[in-house]
């Protein structure tokens, strides 16, 4: 993923009309250079680079792209979940440990259990991906539209049918694939922009979410004050390059 | 229930950053890096660029709430720098606030100051600023002062490329308990856990730090 | 093949904070001990230093610092006509490992129970009579009393160093603190730390209404500490990720932090990481215990014996360990016979959700661990039960402990859980929200309990803990009366709208709730309806301690920590007073 430096988003969030007008702790531009919005701009451009796929194939690509951003769509606020690299954020973790079972208790004997009970199907978050996106596409291969192009009201209707778990997913229930797919992409969205998602930390900054860098024992005073600071990823450096690495392991 | 707004100086003056701020609509008000700074530019430069080889910091780019909060420190005797103490006094709330504003505007250097560190010195500076040391309880630097010491708005100052005098000289300070406008004693705590050694060690490494891009 | 390994005095199960007490006490004692820890060895440097350790994924969402549930989790049902199944991912409690255990990633929220909690079943005849319980509920009094234990909260609470505001002090009400606590001999180590501004705003609330406000006793310490074993503690920042991760400041009193650097100088004490116990070995009269057998980290097995053996693992793993090494007899639900796994408890959490206008800035990032603002007037038996159907309560209050985004994105009931109904609601309400915790009582009942799974079983080969429970009556009643009270005060407060979420049936290990899992191996004065006596020591193998949150009969209305370091304290007492002066049985059966 393209670097982008901290002192560009200074002029990016400016331009989103992001901060509210009662911010009163408010974030300075210390030394930002004179060339700052051309930077940032070629920045940005970089960032919004489609992502280089290794876990979907080119048709699983096209229904999960269109799917997260129905989930978490773009709006007047902001970018959704296209413009978060949210599914990025999926094909890099389900390609990865996680994908592969990461804290992921995987003895049988295998029985489908009450709702309370928890997952108890037999696939690795990876497997059940494949195997429900393949069903997916059977199903909706007999629709004259393919999912991508649908307009946003029926893949609504076609993604509201999978929640409901309407659909037999070779064996699946729908609503349990719906389910991994939305808790995913509200974690790529939200989580740290080192793992793929959340580019340019742009979900944190339409919510003020200051980010990994944190101390507010100061802060804590200023009652009732919205608190306004650039956010700040676990991995960047000072130069405000964010680094990401995908494969942080689920444990200390 | 917005209940302090416009109560805490302070947030007066972020409402005036916010007006100064270059994202920030067109105000129409004057930049206040136009406005004269003869006080501090003696010792802290035209440009903020302070006099390593004296103790003076860099401050240009410092937060400009950091700024002000030293000002108001050290006229109020929880720091104490028998130069800055005058100076301090000598200003009203609002030049304070004025000439924290007109130092956080500029740009915060990017240059290092020079080498001043062998080898087994770096390494420990650089143990202390990523990592902290398990045995002294003393945990990283940059938890609070940000990647490379680049400082976090509202919470710590920035070390990288500051003065290895000054930064000595303020640890120094926190040891001797000179200096007590720390959040939370926190640098007090950790000061105490450093001997001679580290405080040459960490100061250096952080005047050191290169964040220029070339 | 085995190996045989010198004998030693005392074996600790577990380097937790028990285990590391104990061990702590007895090694400076003169004693020999071994302490075996299943985790890794971490410390505050490097382990747990930010910006790495600020990481929501892996902390909050993949339980990066918890049991490894791949190799050794529980199986769960809610009724026993069920088929218990894995917990295939751990949710809705969180056990640790690792060196210091669970409290490493605890939130340092830190309360006594009140005397009558340890009296429960005496004082509810007393107050309501005989027959006011549901007929199903085995509540007993605990075998001390607040009393005895006083001066052990007293001294854990000072090894913490926790930052609050005495209410009673040797029964004079003290202003700013909590008037309904049981007396206390002195104020808490440090002063409160700082009100986050929900806080300040439940304050005003609840004093309206007549309660009785409290700054939450925290041990994300106010200022900086040294305890009277010499360590020295920071103040804490309020970062906000405190509770599922390890603090990087020295700020959180945990074993590291606390205690652990003078149990690891002193030479009579040996930590063996990475070694999973299988089991307690017992002699031929099943009476005495000689040791433990361990499997150390690269698969070596090893026989420890030991005169003395402690369990201090976290509460549901001390049970597992009892009912795996065949000590006491293991509980029948249909009989109602036995006792190793009885009285399984928990904690009944419910919230409420106050939501702002958007010019009320909430901050929630800003936050310690337990810096909330409390009322403890419907805890416990703090009020009239009369009439009500129900025994127990809850503390209500705003406890701010983070804003970390993955999981906290409260939204107001009836917004779409997708979408942009979804995503512009969570942008409106993340900044402009108070959530009040409801921290509510569990009482124990005959069909709720832990016994070893017949089907499943750990990376060792080991079965499982089997977990069988849902939530009682008696708890669904009080959840729905003390959310409504709640409710009240996020009115009063002046919240646009205010949603109350008591909880309900059935209990799911799908979602976050508690990691206060209490009982199984309870204490009591009586073999047939308890585990340890209340010295903590077995009634069947009076070589065998067991310390942990198991020995709660049933769940008071408040985080069991600070009770369960005043248990260790007080068993630490009978350890070194009674028990290594003359083992043998402290309580005759």
């Amino acid at each position: 993923m393209a670097k982008v430096t901290r002192r560009s988003f200074v002029t990016t969030v400016g331009a989103a009309s992001v901060v509210p007008t009662a911010a009163l702790l408010t974030a300075t531009a210390p030394g930002a250079p004179a060339d700052a919005a051309t930077a940032a701009k070629t920045a940005m451009d970089a960032a919004s680079g489609k992502p280089v796929y290794l876990f979907f194939n080119a048709d699983e690509v096209l229904f999960i792209e269109a799917a997260c951003e129905r989930l978490i769509p773009a709006d007047e606020l902001g970018p959704g979940a296209l413009g978060a690299a949210v599914p990025n954020y999926l094909d890099k973790q389900l390609g990865g440990a996680w994908g592969a079972g990461e804290r992921l208790y995987r003895s049988g004997p295998w029985q489908p259990g009450t709702p309370s009970q928890g997952y108890q199907l037999p696939f690795t978050p990876g497997e059940l991906f494949h195997t429900c996106l393949r069903a997916i596409s059977r199903d909706l291969a007999a629709s004259k539209t393919p999912f991508h192009e649908m307009p946003a009201d029926n893949q609504d209707a076609y993604l509201k049918s999978l929640e409901s778990g309407a659909h037999d997913l070779d064996g699946v229930p729908s609503g349990i694939f719906f389910d991994m797919l939305l808790k995913m992409s509200v974690e790529g969205f939200f989580s740290d922009p080192v793992y793929g998602g959340n580019r340019d930390m742009v979900a944190w900054r339409m919510i003020g979410f200051p980010g990994a860098y944190a101390d507010y024992f100061d802060a804590i005073d200023h009652h009732g004050v919205k608190f306004v600071r650039e956010p700040m990823s676990l991995a960047e450096d000072g130069k405000g390059h964010i680094h990401t690495r995908q494969d942080i392991p689920a444990n200390l | 229930m917005n209940v302090l707004a416009g109560s805490i100086m302070i947030l007066a003056m972020h409402c005036a950053l916010a007006q100064a701020a270059p994202s920030a609509k067109p105000s129409g008000a004057t930049p206040a890096a136009e406005a004269p700074a003869a006080p501090c530019e003696a010792c802290h430069g035209a440009h903020g660029e302070g006099m390593a080889a004296a103790h003076v910091p860099r401050i240009a780019g410092q937060s400009a709430e950091y700024l002000k909060k030293q000002l108001d420190n050290y006229a109020d005797g929880t720091r104490d720098s028998p130069i800055m103490t005058n100076f301090a006094k000598a200003l009203s709330d609002k030049q304070r606030i004025k000439y924290a504003m007109l130092y956080a505007s500029m740009p915060m250097p990017q240059s290092p100051q020079p080498k001043s560190l062998n080898a087994v010195q770096f390494a420990r500076g650089h143990q202390l600023a990523f990592q902290g040391d398990e045995r002294v309880r003393v945990q990283a630097c940059n938890s609070c002062h940000g990647p490379d010491g680049v400082g976090v708005l509202h919470a710590a100052p920035y070390l990288a490329g500051q003065s290895a005098d000054y930064i000595a000289s303020a640890l120094k300070s926190f040891q001797q308990g000179t200096r007590k406008n720390d959040a939370g004693e926190l640098m007090r705590s950790v000061a105490k856990q450093l001997n001679d050694a580290d405080v040459i060690a960490v100061s250096g490494y952080f005047a050191q730090v290169n964040l220029s891009t070339k | 093949m085995v190996q045989r390994l010198k004998e030693v005095d005392v074996v600790v199960i577990g380097v937790g904070m028990v285990g590391s007490i104990v061990a702590k006490e007895l090694a400076a004692a003169g004693y020999k001990v071994v302490g075996l820890e299943r985790g890794q060895t971490r410390f505050t440097v490097p382990e747990f230093q930010s910006p790495a350790i600020h990481d929501e994924l892996r902390f909050d969402i993949r339980k990066a610092m918890m049991q490894d549930n791949t190799r050794e989790p529980v199986t769960f049902r809610n009724q026993g006509s069920q088929v218990a199944l894995p917990v295939r991912r751990w949710e809705s409690f969180l056990p640790g490992t690792g060196l210091g255990g669970s409290m490493v990633h605890w939130n340092g929220q830190t309360y006594r129970f009140q005397a009558n909690d340890f009296q429960l079943a005496t004082r509810t005849r007393e107050r309501y009579g005989k027959n006011f319980l549901d007929a199903d509920l085995t509540i007993q009094d605990w075998g001390v009393t607040y009393d005895d234990l006083e001066p052990h909260y007293d001294r854990f609470e000072y090894l913490l160093g926790t930052s609050g505001k005495a209410g009673n002090i040797k029964g004079q009400i003290q202003p700013g603190g909590d008037p309904h606590e049981s007396p206390r001999s002195r104020d808490y180590p440090t002063p409160p730390q700082k009100e986050h501004y929900s806080g300040a705003m439940f304050r005003k609330a609840a004093s309206s209404l007549g309660y009785h406000p409290f700054p939450q006793p925290s041990s994300n310490l106010s200022q900086p500490y040294t305890n009277p074993e010499g360590m020295k503690l920071n103040a804490c920042v309020f970062c906000g990720f405190c509770e599922r991760y390890a603090c990087e400041h020295y700020a959180k009193s945990v074993p590291q932090t606390v205690i652990l650097p003078v149990l690891l100088a002193n030479p009579n004490f040996e930590l063996r990481t990475g070694c999973q116990v299988q089991r307690i070995n017992l002699d031929s009269t099943k009476k005495h215990a000689t040791g433990v057998t361990y499997i150390d980290a690269v698969g070596r097995e090893f026989e420890q014996p030991a005169s003395l053996v402690i369990t201090s693992m976290f509460a549901i793993n001390n049970v597992r360990m009892l009912l795996l090494s065949g000590i006491g007899t293991p509980y029948d639900p249909a009989t109602g016979q036995g006792v190793v796994g009885r009285n399984y408890a928990y904690q009944t959490m419910s919230t409420v959700a106050s939501f702002f206008d958007e010019d009320v800035h909430i901050n929630p990032f800003m936050a310690s661990g337990a810096s909330g603002t409390l009322i403890n007037d419907f805890a416990g038996d703090n009020f009239d039960h009369s009439g009500l159907g129900f025994i127990g309560g809850a503390f209500i209050g705003a406890v701010n402990t983070n804003g970390r985004p993955i999981q906290y994105h409260p939204v107001p009931p009836g917004t779409p859980n997708w979408g942009k109904g979804w995503k512009q609601a969570v942008v409106k309400h993340y900044n402009h929200t108070v959530m009040f915790s409801l921290h509510g009582s569990s009482v124990a009942q005959r069909q709720n309990y832990l016994d070893l799974d017949p089907t499943y079983r750990d990376a060792w080969g080991q079965p499982l803990l089997r977990m069988t429970f849902d939530f009682p009556q008696n708890d669904i009643k009080m959840a729905a009366h003390v959310t409504a009270k709640a409710v009240e005060i996020g009115k009063a407060m002046g919240a646009k709208q205010v949603a109350g979420n008591p909880r309900k049936g059935p209990y799911t290990v799908t979602q976050y709730q508690t990691t206060h899992n209490t009982g199984g191996s309870v204490m009591g004065d009586n073999p047939k309806t308890s585990v340890v006596n209340r010295y903590l020591q077995s009634w069947d193998v009076p070589n065998v301690f067991v310390i942990g949150a198991s020995n709660y009969p049933q769940n008071a209305s408040w985080n069991p920590t600070g009770t369960l370091g005043a248990l260790t304290y007080w068993a630490i007492d009978a350890l070194k007073n009674k028990y290594l002066k003359n083992p043998g049985r402290l309580v005759s059966a």
